[in-house]
């Protein structure tokens, strides 16, 4: 009787607490389920040249059905100024963040504390000019391949004969990896071909630099390696101060297009932005989803865009994406 | 029990999973219908929109432009389109009107064109001159006309037509171009992609290429795919398809003048997915009921065992020698059972008792009957002497005799007790020795070494005589006048020893032995009565533990010893010994002796 009573109580028991817990499973799968929340710092995240990035990165979320938040930065921002930032967003919950790193040359350092805390996937460049022995893995075009593919097309429309010509290369910054490989890329190519480079410009140009431009020698081509550069590069063409130069670069977004469109630009290579939001959203989101799977960096695909071109189906998707 | 508990769980189990089974399908079926329902609404509203852009160009051209020379009225031309445009600038990016060489002759709004924009390649107007007869909705692209400084490029859909138009009274071919923006079907499209189950719908061509999908830059790209090819090719309907190895419902909604398809699909996961709750509502519900059941069992169990529990409890502490109550209760044949019981424990109970009285009764009887052997055989012997006495003249003695048969035989019947009085039991014997003494002419002495403190203690009458008479007839009758007879009594350890003490013969060990035991021995003097009669009236009155000893030796003598209970003689106790009932002392009252 006693064993009865005994067996009776232990299946009520476990019956009850079977109930106890598919109550609790339901509702917190219905209600207490908290996707990760994966944080983005881009420089300057107003900029058109993100349109493309930011579409992927939503594309992804919703996939992942894991939360996005891309920080208002406003502006460029240096290594601390970032550092901060992404402090700032651990400690509200991001699980996971893409960085695009500051322009520096301790900018890996700098990032390494974050790297402890949650993982990190840095987007468009490395963030030492040693790619190789980064800890960071990195989503980004061939930076090498896009300079280089660049300058090809430039030798395509001289028949590779650029001897004794001049160039003038435009970057943003002169110590961020992406634009260094993007110069040695190009560099690689046309200084084989006899190509004398007149100057070369490393730092942003605003309008109140306008005569800057000026004071510099006449060249036969300006090669603007990134997209703010191309913008002002193409500005400047329009106004025709760049006396005749033609423009060749690379860009994403809608004002580099524009500017190829209305032939300010005689060429732009273009890295599929989109791909590079998904695909490093995705990668984190995985590596999130999966305790023993790490982060791992992508390459993305770049288009070689000419005006004849720019409105070829397979081109449209670009623009699609430069102007969401 | 148990099998009752598995029929009900099995039945349980087989309804929760029926009823799941049922509900699915029909929540299934309600999903698809509602599906269905949201389609038709949504491609009724899609072809109000193509409707009414459709409306726009035919106002542009029989309203505006059929009938009007550009070359005079311009201006109206530009009004009129104007007009149109600000009405619909909502839904509208465009409207422009081509010649036949791709030049631009009005737009509204009016902006730069581009250098060159190249018209007659593009595929709208291409379309629009390969079939002049129809309208031709595009697929999305870029509009590639105009000169936007603001550096946008703006995703449409064009439709297009060709028009007649008249120019300095000549009339030539051109293309009306209505560049819908993409905007307006986007927003109708995500309006109804709201689900998060995995079921979307998407827009595709009558040749499948998409319009609008969740996940359109995904699927250019090669991240994703869809079926939009052969779901081109479906009638409006409800398919079953798998694409990539996933199972899905496919609904198509063909949508009018365009051939454009609107596809529902709805993955088998979002089925489930909508009845993940209904799972676990289900799980929840049959274990509650097997939480019900088990109650219900056990209550039921309960109900049904604790009233026989209670009769087998009450029956074991019956059987433990407690005297309960046995237990009436439960349903009716536990209590049938229960008084079944009952009574027969109850007419246990009656027999037992009769059974005890029934053998007091014999017990008694038996005491009676060895009490009344003595009397005759005593009164013979005495009798015997008397008659010698009277014979021989000595009538002293005789009168002393008589005086003391007289003391005996009052002793002797004790108004008809049983138990009397050491005192009187020793006063019996004394009685007797006097008139043995004087009938073996005084051959032995008597000698009575008695502790006061065991006369006033109970006993069973005449136990001493016959002992007594024993030693005289086997002790004292061979030892020519040097005979001793010792009597001596006291108590040991809560108990009477009166012991018969004789200088005769004695006898040998086996011999002594069979005196209590051997019934069919003859004695070779006396009555025949002897000690085994007054051992089994001690055994019979105060239980097996009492009765006699004798101890022997040849040439010695023999001390025959009675071992009785020191019970203070009361008219209780002795009433309580005499009744018959089994001896125990904690039945006897206490007395100072």
């Amino acid at each position: 009787m006693k064993n009865h009573k005994k067996m009776f109580v232990l299946t009520e028991t476990v019956l009850a607490f079977a109930i106890i817990l598919l109550v609790f499973t339901m509702f917190w799968e219905k209600n207490g389920k908290s996707p990760y929340r994966i944080s983005v710092v881009i420089q300057d995240s107003d900029d058109n040249q993100w349109s493309a990035l930011k579409y992927g990165l939503k594309m992804a979320a919703e996939d992942q059905e894991m939360e996005l938040f891309i920080v208002n930065t406003g502006g460029p921002l240096t290594p601390e100024e970032e550092k901060k930032l992404l402090e700032y967003e651990i400690e509200n919950g991001a699980d996971g963040v893409i960085v695009q790193p500051a322009p520096g040359n301790d900018t890996e350092k700098v990032l390494e504390d974050i790297k402890k805390k949650v993982p990190v996937m840095l987007v468009e460049s490395a963030a030492s000019q040693d790619k190789e022995s980064s800890i960071f893995p990195v989503t980004e075009p061939d930076n090498y391949g896009m300079g280089a593919a660049l300058a090809e097309e430039l030798l395509k429309d001289y028949s590779g004969n650029v001897d004794g010509k001049t160039f003038g290369i435009l970057t943003e910054y002169a110590d961020v990896e992406a634009l260094s490989s993007r110069k040695k890329g190009f560099l690689d190519v046309v200084e084989q071909q006899g190509a004398e480079i007149c100057w070369s410009v490393s730092e942003p140009l605003s309008d109140n630099r306008k005569d800057f431009l000026e004071t510099l020698a006449k060249v036969d081509f300006v090669i603007a390696l990134d997209d703010n550069s191309l913008q002002t590069a193409g500005k400047y063409t329009a106004a025709n101060d760049l006396h005749g130069a033609l423009v060749y670069g690379i860009g994403n977004s809608t004002e580099a297009v524009y500017y190829l469109d209305t032939d300010r630009v005689r060429c732009l290579v273009a890295p599929d932005e989109f791909q590079m939001g998904y695909q490093s959203f995705t990668e984190m989101a995985e590596s999130l989803g999966h305790l023993f799977c790490s982060v791992q960096g992508q390459v993305v695909s770049h288009t070689v865009l000419r005006k004849e071109t720019l409105f070829l189906e397979e081109n449209q998707e670009i623009l699609f994406t430069m102007s969401q | 029990m148990i099998t009752f508990s598995v029929i009900s769980l099995s039945i349980l189990l087989i309804l929760g999973v029926v009823m799941y089974l049922r509900f699915s399908a029909s929540a299934r079926q309600e999903m698809i219908s509602s599906t269905q329902k949201l389609m038709e609404q949504t491609g009724e509203n899609l072809e109000d929109y193509l409707v009414s852009m459709r409306r726009v160009s035919d106002s542009v051209y029989y309203n505006v432009i059929k009938g009007r020379d550009f070359s005079s009225q311009d201006q109206e031309i530009q009004r009129g389109m104007n007009l149109l445009y600000e009405a619909n600038r909502d839904n509208l990016r465009s409207i422009a009107v081509y010649n036949n060489f791709g030049s631009l002759v009005a737009a509204e709004p009016v902006v730069l064109q581009k250098e060159d924009p190249n018209i007659t390649q593009q595929g709208w107007y291409q379309q629009a001159m390969s079939e002049m007869e129809n309208m031709h909705f595009s697929t999305p692209h870029i509009q590639n006309l105009f000169d936007d400084a603001a550096f946008r490029y703006y995703w449409v859909i064009s439709l297009s037509r060709v028009v007649e138009l008249t120019k300095q009274g000549s009339t030539q071919l051109g293309v009306l171009l209505v560049d819908m923006d993409y905007s307006s079907i986007e927003r109708m499209m995500k309006q109804i992609n709201t689900s998060n189950s995995g079921q979307y719908f998407y827009l595709c061509d009558g040749d499948g290429k998409i319009i609008y999908h969740t996940r359109q830059i995904q699927i250019s790209n090669g991240i994703a795919e869809e079926n939009s090819l052969q779901a081109a090719a479906y009638k409006d309907g409800v398919y079953d398809e798998v694409f990539h190895g996933e199972r899905r419902k496919v609904i198509v909604n063909t949508i009018s003048y365009t051939g454009w398809k609107l596809v529902g699909v709805i993955p088998y996961s979002a089925f489930t997915y909508g009845m993940f709750n209904i799972r676990y509502f289900s799980v929840i519900f049959l274990l509650l009921m097997a939480m019900m059941l088990v109650f219900v069992n056990r209550v039921v169990s309960v109900r049904i065992s604790s009233p026989i529990l209670k009769l087998s409890h009450s029956i074991l502490e019956y059987e433990a020698g407690k005297t309960p109550e046995i237990y009436i209760g439960g349903s009716e044949e536990i209590r049938y059972l229960g008084l079944s019981v009952q009574s027969s424990y109850e007419q246990i109970d009656k027999l037992m008792k009769k059974i005890v009285l029934e053998q007091n009764e014999r017990r008694k009887s038996e005491l009676d009957a060895l009490q009344s052997q003595i009397n005759p055989h005593f009164l013979y012997n005495a009798l015997d002497s008397i008659i010698w006495m009277v014979e021989s003249k000595r009538n002293d003695d005789a009168a002393f005799m008589i005086s003391e048969l007289a003391k005996f035989f009052r002793v002797s019947l004790s108004k008809g007790r049983t138990v009397i009085s050491i005192r009187d039991e020793l006063q019996h014997a004394k009685s007797y020795m006097n008139i043995q003494k004087i009938r073996y002419k005084n051959s032995f002495s008597v000698v009575f070494e008695i502790d006061p403190a065991v006369y006033g203690c109970c006993t069973v009458k005449l136990i001493l005589q016959p002992i007594l008479e024993n030693a005289i007839n086997y002790g004292m009758v061979d030892l020519d006048g040097c005979g001793e007879i010792k009597v001596v009594g006291k108590q040991e350890n809560g108990k009477v020893i009166l012991s018969v003490i004789d200088n005769g013969m004695g006898m040998p060990e086996e011999e002594a032995s069979l005196l209590l035991t051997d019934d069919s021995r003859i004695p070779k003097r006396g009555s025949g009565v002897g000690m085994l009669n007054v051992n089994k009236r001690i055994q019979v009155l105060f239980g097996k533990e009492y009765g006699l000893i004798v101890k022997s030796e040849l040439d010695e003598g023999t001390e025959v010893s009675i071992c009785i209970p020191a019970v203070p003689y009361t008219e209780e106790n002795r009433k309580i010994l005499e009744k018959g009932s089994a001896f125990t002392r904690e039945g006897m009252t206490e007395k100072e002796i």
